[in-house]
């Protein structure tokens, strides 16, 4: 089978046209829609609005012709253990991946994938660029897909047990196979589960900022003026409606974002095998993404205030390399939401050497003032500015002020930390509630941080650095005992004989 | 603080960061100046003159007395057997552990100041970090170059 060269499916150069048409769609909508505008209407038969077809119609042509040319010269072969992927538009570019560098294959299928029964597979290796995944295939038969799998798990396995004879060979398949069934399934969002995470998701933020986005991106194509003229017969019937129009309209971005969220977290279920932890979810287009264990660095419980009222808390992993920052950032959802006590079981089951529930040692009363001092040093003179010009609503500003207190005093009394044997654990309070579990062997660097303020009382600030995509996720813990800092640091310096020595600090 | 890394970085590193800010300065001085030099042509209030002296004279006195002093006597490291420590800060004092099985790789790097001055800055990655030891002596820099790749490469991981 090494010779064999493969193609992509000829949709591809359709989603690779509709691709490259997505990129295009603003400035496209710009320009027509500044010629609809200035004009009456739709455009008439003069010259210039032929010119603007005509360019129209020429990018539309280019944008095909290269999506055509980009899947005829996609080719795909396995030689010599390697996965070798030649293409390119302009410039024909060469990829060789040796199959052990092949950390996981992620799987999507979109609309138009679904029903020709096809996937796009994306090849991860461990390096990342943080460009994109190493390479991604637009659209491959699933059988196909299956039988890259196959191909490079067989690979891995003749690299790890040597010289491998026909027989074996098909032991080892069927091995393989086994173990690839035995992924069992340890989680499956609720429909109940869905919908809460739906109605509370930020989503409605994104598509909140999405719209605003949109408006100023159109702002020097609509025209105010006319609008304006309008929006005044419109007030004349009244605030009530404009009231009513404004509800109704967040009402419909607030639907439109609970019908996305659903969407892409419908049927989110969580495999797992002894190597992977396997998620897939998605209704319109299915994504199935494998994120070998080894790869995990960090797990975050991350608890926002409504959904903390409720029980309820969501699960992200920090992920070393791979290109995980198109499933939206590096950190990938392990379990978009769940209610607590339906969390632990799962995550005890995938990850049995945690500890969920340590115990945590807390800041000291006295340093409960710097979590809130600082934020004096913006709200008091932006508050007497607004008293100053904008009296006396202005005043109402002040109010800022116990309610920057509350929260501070909020997050001193979240703030914690705990120690085990060889995992710790920080937990800490923007808004939302945040615990990080990290073991010790995955911290990169750990440092404590002290100002002159909080020398004097005796507290300083740890920060615990893990990898995270490419990059690093830092995480802070502030107005700690310095104590407790000291002993943090303590528990993480490397020692001679560390299993002795290993031990968790306790109260 | 107790047990503080032992190390000083070189007393030159204070030199090149008062040269530093002397031509901060020098900069600031020169805007300054254009600054009188337009208010005495525009009929400004003349105590603007006094805030344009005072800017350069107080900046002057933080970017080349105060600040690389404090930064001088704070800035310390130690490369010991399995870790790094190094502690610094101007306002917020840090102090960084880094095992040295984290460490991934070690460069040295030398702008033409540093050079003229003998100098050379160590920059220590981890996956996720990078931790910059800012001027030390030529030779100690290449020196603890070689010996932390040493160690990084010995130390074991504790998995």
């Amino acid at each position: 089978m090494s010779d064999t060269r493969y193609r992509l499916h000829p949709i591809s150069a359709l989603l690779n046209f509709l691709k490259g048409l997505k990129e295009l769609v603003l400035p496209f909508l710009i320009l027509f829609g500044a010629n609809l505008l200035q004009g009456e209407g739709l455009p008439g038969r003069d010259l210039e609005s032929l010119i603007t077809y005509g360019a129209g119609a020429a990018v539309l042509l280019f944008l095909l012709a290269a999506g055509i040319i980009k899947w005829r010269r996609f080719v795909y072969w396995f030689e010599e253990g390697e996965l070798r992927i030649e293409y390119g538009l302009f410039v024909k570019k060469k990829r060789y991946i040796p199959f052990e560098r092949i950390q996981s294959l992620d799987y999507t299928e979109g609309i138009f994938h679904r029903p020709l029964g096809l996937v796009r597979v994306k090849v991860e290796t461990a390096g990342g660029q943080g460009e994109g995944a190493e390479a991604e295939l637009t659209a491959v038969p699933r059988a196909d897909a299956a039988r890259i799998e196959e191909v490079i798990e067989h690979a891995k396995n003749r690299v790890l047990g040597n010289g491998v004879s026909k027989e074996t060979a098909g032991e080892t398949a069927v091995a393989e196979e086994n173990r690839r069934e035995a992924a069992r399934e340890i989680y499956r969002i609720s429909s109940k589960e869905l919908l809460i995470l739906a109605a509370t998701s930020g989503g409605i933020g994104v598509v909140l900022s999405g719209l605003a986005v949109f408006l100023t991106q159109f702002s020097e194509v609509i025209p105010y003026e006319m609008i304006y003229s309008e929006v005044m017969v419109f007030l004349r019937f009244g605030a009530l409606i404009v009231a009513l129009t404004v509800f109704i309209s967040l009402l419909i971005i607030w639907l439109v974002s609970l019908a996305l969220t659903i969407f892409s977290n419908y049927r989110f279920t969580i495999l797992a095998n002894d190597e992977n932890i396997i998620i897939t979810r998605g209704l319109l287009e299915k994504k199935r993404i494998t994120l070998p264990f080894k790869r995990i660095q960090a797990i975050r419980v991350t608890e926002n205030p409504l959904r903390e009222l409720f029980g309820y808390a969501a699960v992200t992993v920090e992920s070393a390399g791979g290109s995980a920052a198109e499933m939206g950032g590096e950190k990938i959802r392990l379990l978009p939401l769940v209610k607590r006590r339906d969390m632990l079981p799962v995550l005890e089951r995938l990850f049995p050497e945690t500890d969920w529930s340590p115990e945590f040692f807390k800041a000291p009363p006295r340093s409960v003032r710097f979590y809130y001092r600082v934020d004096f040093l913006w709200i008091l003179p932006g508050a007497a500015a607004l008293s100053y010009f904008f009296f006396p609503y202005g005043l109402l500003a002040f109010l800022a002020v116990p309610l920057s207190v509350a929260l501070g005093i909020w997050q001193h009394r979240t703030a914690g930390w705990s120690a085990g044997r060889r995992q710790l654990t920080l937990r800490t309070r923007a808004i939302s509630k945040q615990t990080m579990y990290v073991m010790r062997k995955r911290i990169q660097s750990a440092e404590v941080r002290q100002s002159w303020f909080q020398s004097r009382k005796k507290v300083a600030t740890i920060q615990v650095t893990v990898k995270s995509g490419i990059l690093g996720a830092a995480v802070r813990v502030e107005h700690l005992e310095k104590q407790d800092t000291e002993r943090i640091m303590q528990w993480f310096r490397p020692q001679p004989d560390k299993e002795q020595e290993e031990s968790p600090i306790q109260k | 603080m107790e047990n503080q890394p032992k190390n000083h970085i070189s007393r030159k590193g204070l030199t090149v960061w008062r040269l530093y800010g002397v031509i901060q300065t020098a900069v600031l001085t020169l805007l300054a100046a254009g600054g009188g030099t337009a208010v005495f042509f525009l009929d400004g209030p003349s105590w603007l003159y006094a805030v344009l002296a005072a800017v350069p004279l107080l900046y002057g006195f933080f970017a080349i007395y105060l600040f690389p002093k404090i930064r001088w006597e704070r800035w310390r490291y130690e490369v010991r057997e399995q870790e790094i420590e190094l502690q610094h800060g101007l306002f917020i004092v840090k102090r960084t552990l880094v095992p040295m099985v984290r460490v991934q790789h070690v460069d040295t790097q030398q702008g033409p100041i540093l050079r003229k001055y003998g100098l050379a800055a160590i920059s220590i990655s981890t996956a996720a970090t990078v931790h910059t030891v800012p001027a030390l002596v030529n030779g100690e820099a290449d020196e603890l170059r070689q010996r932390i790749s040493v160690l990084a490469r010995v130390a074991e991981d504790d998995v």
